[in-house]
């Protein structure tokens, strides 16, 4: 099978990968497509392939130069981003048609099956009635999944948050006050989760752009889902050092 | 390319020869971002981008090179002051385009 009719079928298949493509010094033109799963086809370009692991967590495009000078494109291959929200609250349904706006697969889940409804929720991809480890469990969120909790409720939150940690999960968002993040963190140090864990948590999630609707509020937490994303701080652009697109290093 | 993955696969289906141009460097600010691309056939077809349209045009001249003999080439575009009403970057950027047949 040609590398191209492959390629064109990792999109329907969803699965991840990256093309690595020699385009400056010894190994112009070599090409190798290196699969999730570990299937590898073509050879060569080993010092680039060695970099799949941290490249394919990225999620995105590199130019890559090795030592010897040789550059070597890494085109990333995957699905979009997922967003798993636990809580079918009103700012559940906001994040959904947010992110769908950006092409996201959406899961909403929530124990409650009074809440967790496509009538409240119409936006989410997939609606889950489970309790935060069930539901965890089966949506098993990867390095491509960011996890928002939103139930406001610490019998749900604190398992969802706990369950969370345990994932690769690229952000783990948590709404609530300053003094019910103290709080929260206490009772999850309680319950024997790694103080350096907690750090991994957004709590209260969102940048501060004076959200003050649940659209607003849903903005701003997608938006720091991104900046987190694309390892910015999520500031003006105006007043911003850094390059501009993200891509750029 | 991954956005132009089922054109140069069913223009290859046809038996047409495909060159891929795609941007893999940025510098300053750039119109597109790396992994942008371009796919020229033989026959003249074009699908995709690497610019705004600012060097579209020169970039399909140096495909018809690369189709002819399928050796890949780099080309790099930026603003100078004798290029700037040519070919080159209004928004002041630079970017590297590599070039390949698709085989």
């Amino acid at each position: 099978m040609s590398l191209i009719h492959r390629l064109a079928k990792l999109r329907e298949s969803e699965e991840r990968g990256i093309l690595f493509t020699g385009v400056e010094g010894s190994a112009v033109g070599a090409k190798v497509l290196v699969l999730e799963s570990g299937e590898t086809i073509g050879e060569g370009l080993d010092d680039a392939v060695a970099q799949f692991d941290e490249l394919i967590r990225r999620g995105r495009n590199k130019l890559l130069t090795l030592d010897d000078g040789t550059k070597v494109f890494a085109e990333w291959y995957g699905p979009p981003p997922r967003l798993f929200v636990y809580g079918a609250v009103d700012t559940a349904e906001a994040m959904c048609r947010g992110a769908r706006l950006l092409g996201w697969h959406t899961i909403v889940a929530d124990a409650r099956g009074k809440f967790a409804t496509t009538e409240r929720i119409p936006s989410a991809g997939e609606l889950i009635v489970e309790w935060p480890a069930e539901a965890i469990a089966q949506v098993q969120p990867d390095h491509q999944t960011a996890i928002v909790v939103l139930t406001h409720d610490d019998k749900f939150d604190e398992p969802a948050l706990i369950g969370a940690l345990e994932t690769e999960a690229f952000y783990i968002g948590a709404l609530g006050s300053r003094r019910n993040q103290e709080r929260r963190r206490e009772r999850l140090l309680e319950a024997g989760v790694d103080e350096s864990a907690l750090e991994r948590i957004m709590g209260p999630c969102g940048l501060d752009i004076g959200a003050d609707t649940q659209e607003e509020t849903a903005l701003s937490i997608l938006a720091e889902i991104l900046a987190v994303r694309g390892q910015r701080e999520g500031g003006f652009l105006k007043d911003a050092r850094k390059r501009i697109h993200v891509e750029v290093e | 390319m991954k956005e132009i993955l089922s054109e140069i696969d069913s223009w290859k289906a046809d038996g047409e020869k495909v060159v891929v141009a795609t941007v893999v460097a940025t510098r300053r600010s750039a119109p597109r971002p790396i992994g942008a691309s371009l796919a020229i056939s033989e026959s003249g077809k074009m699908c995709g981008s690497v610019s705004g349209g600012c060097v579209e045009s020169d970039v399909f001249e140096n495909a018809q090179e690369v189709l002819e003999t399928g050796a890949p080439k780099m080309l790099s575009y930026g603003i100078e002051d004798d290029l700037a009403w040519s070919v080159g970057l209004p928004c002041g950027g630079e970017i590297d385009v590599f070039l390949e047949r698709v085989e």
